[in-house]
């Protein structure tokens, strides 16, 4: 390559230098409540046109390359929903044996993850479905095999999302088909950083390798039921009082594609429309908190073309 | 780069970088180790500008990088600020025309910008820190510096001459 003549830094290339580094650490200094706005005004400016022409690459990519993945999945979907209706109308029976009403559904928008060059990609996420597409802050995100992240941010037509292996995550976990209960958070320290760890386990419960780690459902992010992992074993343990089990995760953030936004509940999930209450039996209005009003949005259901 | 042609192919090859960098980039693998080009397009603007342009150039690219990942918000600010500061101090060192050097350039340069980010953004410790460090920051340094060699090759007359 050809070079210009050379010049060493002068006063003022050396000021301008000491001015950005004082700037980038006044923006590593700023709380998350000032950074967000600049962060969301660049993306939904600079990077906007950039991002759109991005998503359209990689819509085209899926595609074109995940056409017999899709068709094969979809396949497989077909046998399993064979006999959905039955066990539909099953359920549909024993909830109203029980007085139970309908089950709270969500809705769903499917977006592609965007991924970005440099070391935070992998730790948050950013998706190409935005407030227009109806998602919202602290909503779900998910791949074909488990929990992602969740939504930390929405545009209009963007969002970005935490991963899992981002330190600030943490999601309420219980073993599959038992009553053990935990915090999953990603591994930090020794492992690989691809690696999630299962905290708080109670000292008499055990684990065994290999038993499948969901969601819980408590704190009322997540529904319960979404895989995070499977037990590899033992981590740590304080004697008498908890352990700690290291989990393989259900889905690594790099290698995510294709995603799923969960919506909230399409009924106001409150006590009141999960158990049909009467208004009269009905907890105190301002005792059980409903959801904030949202703007209608056209949001796929599942099930449902 | 002298006259005002010269000067427009070279802003051409800029933003051929910048689209390859979202239509390119995302058709060649696992991005944690595909190529980096806004940053080839930084180092091949820094190295033909004065320190204080390549400095405020790095600034700008790292606020946009930090915008997709504000846990971490001026994290890529500042080590593609010191790139491109670094990368306009340098030039009198490195070679002209050197294909192995560009890439050795491009290559420290990469590192050295995930190494600070890292770092700067204090998301990582122990062993996650150390494979980033270690394995996946050179693999896509490697990567990086491979696409700005073949840029090289490519625009070579439109990249030849410095823009002041």
């Amino acid at each position: 390559m050809a070079l210009g003549p050379d010049r060493y830094a002068s006063r003022a290339d050396t000021a301008v230098f000491v001015a950005c580094l004082a700037l980038s650490l006044v923006a590593l200094a700023l709380p998350a409540g000032l950074r967000e706005p600049i962060a969301g005004a660049l993306r939904r400016t600079v990077l906007a046109p950039l991002l759109a022409v991005q998503r359209s690459t990689v819509k085209a990519v899926a595609a074109r390359e995940r056409l017999s993945a899709v068709r094969a999945e979809r396949d497989s979907l077909a046998i399993e929903t064979t006999f959905l209706p039955e066990i539909r109308a099953e359920n549909a029976r024993l909830r109203d044996l029980l007085g139970l009403s309908g089950r709270l559904g969500h809705g769903f928008v499917t977006a592609e993850v965007l991924h970005q060059a440099g070391i935070a990609d992998g730790l948050t996420l950013v998706l190409s479905a935005g407030r227009n597409a109806g998602v919202e802050p602290f909503s779900p995100v998910l791949a074909a095999r488990g929990l992602l992240g969740v939504l930390q941010s929405v545009d209009a037509r963007t969002s970005v999302a935490l991963a899992w292996s981002h330190p600030d995550f943490r999601a309420s976990a219980m073993v599959e088909g038992t009553a053990i209960y935990g915090i999953v958070r990603a591994r930090r320290g020794e492992a690989s950083g691809e690696l999630m760890e299962l905290i708080g386990v109670p000292f008499r419960q055990q684990l065994l390798p290999g038993m499948r780690v969901v969601t819980s459902g408590l704190g009322g992010v997540f529904p319960r039921g979404i895989p995070l992992g499977t037990v590899q074993g033992i981590l740590d343990e304080e004697a008498g009082w908890e352990r700690t089990y290291l989990l393989r995760p259900a889905v690594h953030p790099a290698e995510a594609a294709h995603v799923i936004v969960l919506s909230p509940a399409r009924a106001s999930d409150t006590l009141r429309t999960a158990f049909g209450l009467a208004d009269s039996l009905a907890l105190p209005r301002d005792s059980v908190p409903a959801r904030p009003s949202r703007r209608p949005t056209a949001v796929r259901e599942p099930g449902r073309p | 780069m002298r006259g005002p042609s010269s000067r427009v192919a070279f802003a051409v090859a800029l933003a051929l970088l910048t689209a390859a960098h979202f239509v390119l980039r995302p058709l060649l693998g696992d991005p944690r180790f595909a190529p980096d080009f806004l940053l080839v397009a930084l180092l091949f603007f820094a190295i033909r500008v004065r320190p204080m342009a390549g400095t405020a150039a790095g600034f700008a690219l790292g606020l946009v990088t930090d915008a997709v990942a504000p846990t971490a918000f001026g994290a890529a600010a500042l080590a593609l600020t010191v790139v491109g500061y670094l990368a306009g101090w340098l030039k009198s060192i490195v070679f002209a025309d050197n294909l192995l050097v560009t890439a050795l350039f491009v290559f420290t340069a990469a590192w050295g910008r995930d190494a600070i980010a890292v770092l700067a953004a204090r998301q990582l410790v122990g062993g996650a820190l150390a494979w980033q460090l270690l394995a996946f920051s050179p693999l896509a340094a490697v990567s990086t510096a491979a696409a700005a060699t073949v840029t090289l090759v490519v625009f070579r007359r439109w990249l030849r001459h410095g823009v002041t």
